[in-house]
């Protein structure tokens, strides 16, 4: 075998996506006070911090599924921000990165009416126009990669809520999303469901894919995040890799937090 | 006088009773289709963004709701023509009109349906769908209608059954629909009792026959997958997958 001469890509000089400054209220209350986050190719950074922080509306706001007041979401370099108030049309130029940006929910949210294989296909058949069998042998790969190629004919509502969320994993990847947002994703599983989950997760991380999680997974932030990242009132306090977040964590906030999360 | 048994038959096999039977059956059909149009868009106007579109989709059901249905279809027929003169011309039929006045009468009932099955869909469910990059045309036909539908089959055939029965309204309006050849058939041989159960008999027999046609669409909303034999035995296996790592 011969090595390629070719000139390797540089690496991009910016981050995968970035959160600059992000303000997001509802009427008067201002949830997300300017929270600014920014995630290299690759990177896995898990945030933790207290109920109604707002963790969930930044991760919504990230993913393009809400607008935000002010600041800017930015994806390779590239401004895709959603603004209140931006005119018509503005849903139809978001669907694109959407895809890129694709979030895994608290509660699944698989689709009832499709089943397992239906719901992976929905992505690949009408996001990005896959022939049928192709998407089909496609959602299938996918379903064997997060072990439930035998569940692909069962209804979300014959499913475990491990393997819904599997699913709902299987699901996002089918649309290829440069970053992978979730959303407390074993929190409404019960407990011996949690490691199915978390294994997929992992193992996913592993395989180089870009993830802001938000999770109380005191494991899964110390094996696979190459940060936390500490929320509280819609700011980020603080951020720090796992060993040092965990035993020294320098905002007095945090180490109150911390203590509640271990009793 | 006795039941006649004979009357009874020929009535219930009667050319009249069976076009009569037939046009009821068209005329509810062709309403109820143009009413879950109507009812869709009505109740889409109300939910819109827009606040004089919602005002006008609120007057809508609140007028037609309000005004009894045969006030309506008498409307139709007697009074549009008065102030439209084209609809004076042979064209506008008396099974036009009751379409009409029908279709218009229950959009509001079925705007009032499709309202609450939209809102019985979890928001969950739109966001899951924005982001995988379907634009909001997709999540309206792929995920928000399919369970919208299953939602609004029973209070959808309820209303059929009701609009079915309604059709004898017409009669008013000499509809020849099922109510009408009895009257008409009655007027000129007094056998109540054989001829009010022949039409007794139509109706339940359409009413059935469209009560099992409703059962299988509902079977078809379960989202339940067919028994499979040998497949369905290995589910019961404990399904949780453990990975060795
Ligand atoms: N659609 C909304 N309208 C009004 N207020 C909202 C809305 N969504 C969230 N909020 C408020 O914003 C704050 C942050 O909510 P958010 O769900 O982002 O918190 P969280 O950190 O995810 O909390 P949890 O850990 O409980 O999931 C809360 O006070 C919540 O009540
Ligand atoms: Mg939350």
């Amino acid at each position: 075998m011969s090595i390629d001469p070719a000139p390797t890509v540089p690496a991009e000089p910016g981050p995968m996506i970035e959160a600059d400054n992000l303000v997001k209220r509802y009427g008067d209350f201002e949830v997300l006070r300017g929270v600014s986050l920014a995630v290299a190719r690759g990177q896995v950074k898990v945030i933790v911090g207290p109920s109604g922080s707002g963790k969930s509306t930044f991760l919504r706001c990230l993913a393009l599924l809400e607008p935000v007041d002010a600041g800017r979401v930015v994806l390779e370099q590239r401004d895709v921000s959603w603004k209140v108030g931006a005119g018509g049309g503005t849903e139809r130029r978001l669907a694109p990165y959407r895809s890129q940006l694709c979030m895994v929910f608290q509660h699944f949210n698989l689709f009832p009416h499709l089943t397992a294989l239906q719901n992976v296909m929905v992505g690949p058949m009408h996001v990005r126009h896959t022939p049928k069998r192709q998407a089909e042998a496609e959602a299938m790969a996918l379903l064997d990669r997060v072990r439930l190629g035998d569940r692909a004919g069962r209804y979300p509502h014959e499913l475990s809520g491990g393997q819904q969320q599997r699913v709902a994993i299987a699901r996002a990847l089918a649309v290829r999303p440069r970053v992978m947002l979730f959303d407390e994703p074993t929190s409404a599983l019960d407990p011996e469901l949690v490691r199915e989950v978390i294994d997929v997760m992992e193992e996913l991380a592993a395989e180089g894919m870009t993830m802001i999680v938000v999770s109380h997974e005191m494991r899964f932030a110390h094996e696979a995040a190459n940060a936390i990242v500490m929320m509280d009132e819609g700011e980020i306090i603080e951020e720090a890799p796992p060993d040092r977040f965990f035993t020294a964590p320098g905002h007095e906030r945090t180490q109150r937090f911390l203590q509640l999360v271990k009793t | 006088m006795e039941f006649d048994w004979q009357i009874f038959v020929d009535a219930l096999t009667s050319e009249a009773f069976v076009s009569g039977a037939a046009l009821t059956i068209g005329l509810a059909a062709a309403a109820q289709a143009a009413a879950i149009v109507i009812g869709l868009g009505v109740a889409l106007l109300r939910a819109s963004p827009i606040a004089p579109l919602r005002w006008v989709a609120a007057t809508y059901v609140w007028l037609f709701r309000a005004i009894p249905t045969l006030l309506q279809l008498l409307f139709v027929w007697n009074a549009l023509p008065q102030l439209i003169p084209s609809l004076r011309d042979p064209w506008f039929t008396p099974f036009l009109a009751a379409f009409v006045a029908l279709a218009l009468n229950e959009a509001a009932y079925m705007a009032e349906i499709i309202r609450s099955g939209l809102n019985a869909v979890d928001k969950g469910q739109v966001l899951a769908g924005k982001t995988l990059g379907l634009t909001s045309g997709q999540v309206f036909r792929l995920i928000v209608m399919p369970q919208t539908i299953r939602v609004i089959i029973p209070p959808t055939g309820n209303e059929f059954i009701t609009l079915l029965k309604l059709t004898s309204l017409a009669s008013v309006i000499s509809l020849r629909e099922l109510l009408t050849i009895t009257s008409q058939t009655v007027s000129v041989n007094f056998r109540f009792a054989e001829l009010y159960t022949a039409a007794t008999v139509w109706y339940l027999l359409i009413v059935s026959i469209f009560m099992l046609l409703q059962s299988r669409l509902e079977r078809r909303y379960q989202w339940t997958s067919r028994a499979e034999g040998r497949r369905g035995a290995a589910a019961a296996v404990p399904a949780i997958v453990t990975v060795n790592r």
